[in-house]
């Protein structure tokens, strides 16, 4: 084993490692750890290790990848729930906030899902167990902003607070009595 | 042989140095369609070399298993992108 | 003779490589690099393939199964990325 590319090939292996911890965005860390599974593969072949590099391949590279896109893309998103004749009514206020909340979330590459209800009681215990992240519901005629947002994600209405800039909406954070202490 | 070894992991580098500093998700894919592809027929180069059977059968399981992968991931973006 | 051509084969493969991955770094669009990377990979790594089938003809079953694979899959390959990619950049 006195082969000298041996030593060229491996520390691609944590350099590849590296480029993957410091990657931010997650859809992107994905393709890298595809990268990271290819360079390691290699890595396994090289030192002579062919099961493993098959495995690596396998698993690591296929199975893991498609598996954690999934993941990724089902847990990063923000459920925001609103009544049916809010939709119905077409309002341009609505439309201009959640154009607003789509762009915030994507930057903190988060999606944001609508879910609606027929009624404000429906809406109230899907919050309440935790169906929904937040609710978007008409505020009070005699205060100057049309809708009210309450949020029970803490994260979420940290960045909603500081990043939310439209006039439409006020802003609450409202605790959810819960079991667990994470959402 | 060890020339052309080496100079098989300089091409390699290009696609990795590529995938570290390109921000769109397709640059990316592409470069990793390139490494998969590299990567795969480097260790058929070396199974040869050390006329070892085993990492040869494995060296094109992986060419074949890469590019699968690699066209499920594609479409899943898309997929995800898409929504 | 042989081992010169087997030589030749694999240098040419490597060449391809390299001019088929160069196009990756700059600001030309997806298409464009693919267009590149997978005429000049493929062409390259079936180069590289028939030259070590040259040099080493007992291992031939493998280093067919190789070539065959690399003609298929990548140019499938290239396809549903192309697919893929153009249909996403739309959105």
């Amino acid at each position: 084993m006195t082969d000298s590319y041996i030593y060229i090939i491996i520390p691609l292996l944590p350099l590849a490692a590296l480029m993957l911890v410091f990657q931010v965005n997650p859809y992107h860390a994905l393709v890298i750890r595809a990268i990271l599974g290819a360079v390691a593969a290699l890595v396994y072949g090289v030192l002579g290790a062919a099961d493993v590099a098959l495995t690596e391949a396998l698993v690591g590279t296929m199975l893991a990848i498609t598996l954690y896109l999934v993941a990724v893309r089902s847990s990063l998103v923000m459920r925001l729930g609103i009544l049916q004749e809010v939709e119905a009514e077409g309002e341009i206020d609505l439309e201009e906030l959640i154009v607003n909340l789509r762009k915030i979330l994507n930057q903190h590459n988060l999606r944001l899902e609508i879910a609606e209800y027929p009624n404000s009681q429906a809406l109230e215990q899907a919050l309440m167990t935790k169906k929904i992240h937040a609710t978007c519901t008409k505020g009070e005629p005699e205060r100057d902003r049309s809708y009210h947002t309450a949020i029970r994600v803490r994260r979420l209405f940290e960045i909603m607070e500081t990043e939310l800039t439209s006039p439409v909406t006020t802003l609450s954070y409202v605790t959810v009595s819960n079991l667990e202490d994470k959402h | 042989m060890n020339f052309i070894l080496i100079a098989m992991i300089l091409a390699l580098l290009i696609p990795i140095y590529e995938a570290w500093q390109d921000n769109s998700i397709w640059q990316k894919m592409l470069a990793f369609a390139s490494i998969a592809t590299k990567t795969s027929i480097m260790i058929l180069v070396i199974s040869v070399l050390r006329d070892d059977w085993w990492i040869g059968v494995v060296a094109v399981i992986i060419l074949s298993v890469g590019n699968a992968g690699l066209m499920l991931l594609a479409h899943l973006i898309k997929r995800f992108n898409e929504v | 003779m042989i081992e010169f051509f087997s030589y030749s084969c694999i240098v040419i493969g490597i060449i391809f490589w390299f001019w088929g991955t160069l196009p990756l770094i700059g600001k030309r669009s997806v298409l464009f690099k693919l267009h590149s990377l997978s005429v000049a990979d493929t062409l390259g790594s079936m180069s590289i393939v028939f030259g070590l089938l040259l040099k080493i003809p007992s291992e031939w079953p493998l280093l067919l199964l190789a070539i065959i694979t690399l003609a298929i899959w990548n140019t499938v390959l290239g396809y549903v990325l192309a697919y893929c990619s153009s249909g996403g950049g739309e959105q």
